[in-house]
């Protein structure tokens, strides 16, 4: 039982940044992305390439996976969002980051292979640990400290506030003399650098596997929508709530109904509470 | 007059070269992809009304015609149903299984409805392993062949090419007509529609109805084809494939995703090469296709005639009547 909720827990930590990171991205392009969980994807496998295959040291690897996420996240906004945004408000958007997450998915596939393969180990330590184990600590701590820095970042530092005035009204920002694109792209490259070093840090738990993306997109986007679009602190309470009910539910039930437990949550809150735990009712333009 | 005798001449001699492809063909296997390009066609063409012209992106049909695919095979191969009731009934459960799933999702804006028909063609794929004893788990299942006169390959390409003609003269009559115009306007403005006396959500749901009933009949012709089907038959790609094939050949037409469909199952089939690629392929060209035509590859040629040969722009010269007008604003009383 200990076991299923740290599990629930450090899967939550990692449902959580993912909810984050599509938080990042929507707060300055209003557009949900994705290619969100492929950050994490991308990131496991490159870390366990550089550790495993070229046997890097641990903190090369570490930039490296970093690197990995946030280059990614830019080819998604040069690629995938500017133009698309530039020429319409209708939902292409989604059209093209769902065909950009599959190519990146199917390259990886075809570089990697399509078996999960294990991410090896960061910090020396037993297997026989049990719920001490780093697998689980690791993407807790990371994420924790992640939400922290961006909270101060956002709140504390001059450079976050100018992310805040896009998100809270791009036009006024840009008659401010704002350049929004540019913030845009660089809100992109902070979601990948918060994906790249979660995805890093969840690799042992999650393996370096080409499909974890599609999964991390759809349960990432559960947190988020439990939690509230927008709001950081209920991406991170939707993360830690869908990881304790999946995994808990696992515990009792076994794991043939995880993913129908994890979308009748998205359920239920779709229609109870459509605007989430920390969301603000946004009004409809006409 | 003389462009609708030419369509109809051309409509005749693909009719009649599609009925004899079993003669002419030159392997078995030429057949068997016709067949496979129909039964994704039966499908494509129900989908097509909800992605093309009610503009709903929903990405996980997959999930409808893997129910239509074992509800085909547990009637007619494990109650022994005749095949073409077992049919019908799959038609059925796949429109009831669509309008279950549409009633909450259909509520929701674009992405999140993306999500969750994503959302449901896993769980499909969930409930396919964890009830071993109905559909066999992981191992998958044997689907029975249809019975005389349809039983061999030839006689199955012919009940498919008859179901493809039937379903899509029903979706372009529904496209043609009152629905059909419903559904463009509400996509290109669910407000606008409304407004306007467009009953948005049943208009949403009778659509999504439809492509769920279209993709059960689907389910068994393409299970009946495949003969053994898996969970890992429908996996999250073919649903996107089916996605793909509609928008790359263009919304809001019939022909454009027909051309689609038959292009992207035969480019694979037909350079070897792609076929490794595989979905890296579609996602490239779902990519340079959003990019590059919005519009779809179909409605290519007519952006380029507009690109090359503009089509002159009437000039209205707007002449009022100025002393009219002056004395009109003068006689107004200033409140």
């Amino acid at each position: 039982m200990l076991t299923a909720i740290i599990t629930g827990l450090a899967m939550g930590a990692i449902y959580a940044a993912a909810a984050l990171a599509y938080n990042v991205m929507y707060s300055t392009s209003k557009v949900l992305s994705i290619t969100t969980g492929h950050i994490f994807m991308i990131s496991g496998v490159v870390g366990a390439f550089l550790i495993g295959g070229l046997k890097l040291p641990i903190v090369v690897s570490l930039l490296g996976s970093a690197a990995a996420g946030i280059l990614f996240g830019l080819i998604t906004e040069i690629v995938a969002i500017r133009r698309v945004l530039s020429r319409s408000d209708e939902h292409l958007w989604l059209l093209s980051t769902l065909a950009l997450a599959t190519i990146f998915q199917q390259a990886v596939g075809l570089w990697w292979g399509t078996e999960p393969k294990p991410f090896p180990r960061l910090i020396p330590q037993q297997f026989t640990s049990g719920i001490w184990d780093q697998k689980f600590w690791l993407p807790i701590g990371t994420v924790a400290v992640s939400v922290i820095c961006l909270e101060l970042f956002y709140r504390r530092t001059l450079f976050g506030k100018i992310f805040v005035a896009v998100s809270e009204d791009a036009f006024a920002a840009r008659a401010r003399g704002l350049a929004t694109d540019r913030v845009r792209a660089i809100s992109y490259g902070i979601a990948g650098l918060l994906g790249g070093v979660a995805g890093f840090a969840a690799g042992q738990l999650t393996y370096a596997y080409f499909a974890l993306g599609l999964s991390l997109t759809l349960n990432g986007f559960i947190a988020l929508a439990v939690g509230g679009l927008g709001s950081n602190l209920g991406a991170v309470v939707g993360g830690v709530v869908l990881g304790l009910l999946t995994s808990i539910a696992t515990y009792y039930f076994g794991g043939a109904y995880q993913q129908t437990i994890a979308v009748g949550l998205l359920l239920v809150f779709l229609l109870v509470k459509p605007e989430g735990l920390f969301g603000d009712k946004r009004t409809r333009h006409v | 007059m003389n462009s609708n005798l030419a369509r109809l001449a051309a409509l005749v001699i693909a009719v009649v070269a599609l009925a004899t492809l079993p003669f002419w063909a030159h392997d078995p296997y030429q057949v068997h992809l016709a067949t496979l390009i129909g039964s994704y066609w039966v499908l494509v063409a129900g989908l097509n009304l909800v992605v093309g012209y009610t503009g709903l992106l929903s990405i996980g049909h997959v999930g409808l015609l893997a129910i239509g695919s074992y509800a085909f095979a547990i009637l007619a191969g494990q109650h022994g149903v005749n095949p073409y009731l077992a049919m019908l009934a799959a038609g059925a459960i796949g429109g009831i299984c669509g309008f279950v799933l549409g009633l909450p999702s259909l509520r929701l804006p674009g992405f999140y409805f993306a999500m969750a028909t994503m959302a449901f063609s896993m769980i499909v794929s969930e409930f396919l392993l964890a009830q071993d004893t109905l559909t066999g788990g992981g191992a998958g299942t044997s689907v029975p062949a249809f019975t005389p006169p349809f039983a061999t390959p030839n006689g199955l390409f012919w009940l498919v090419m008859l179901i493809a003609a039937i379903v899509t003269w029903l979706t372009w009559n529904v496209a043609r007509l009152m629905w059909g115009r419903a559904a463009i306007a509400l996509r290109d403005s669910d407000v606008a529609a409304a407004s306007v006396g467009v009953p948005v959500f049943s208009i949403k749901l009778i659509v999504y109805t439809f492509s769920g009933i279209t993709a059960g009949v689907a389910g068994s012709l393409f299970g009946s084809l495949q003969s053994y089907v898996t969970p890992e038959t429908f996996n999250f790609e073919l649903g996107l494939f089916f996605f793909i094939c509609i928008v790359i050949g263009g919304r809001g037409a019939i022909v454009g995703p027909l051309l689609g469909t038959v292009v992207l199952t035969a480019l694979p089939e037909v350079v070897a090469p792609l076929a490794k690629l595989g979905q890296f392929f579609y996602g490239a060209l779902l990519l340079l296709v959003v990019l590059l035509v919005p519009e779809g590859i179909g409605n290519l040629f007519a952006i380029l005639r507009e690109k090359i040969r503009p089509r002159r722009l009437e000039k209205h010269v707007v002449d009022p009547d100025l002393a009219r007008l002056t004395s009109a604003i003068r006689s107004t009383p200033v409140s």
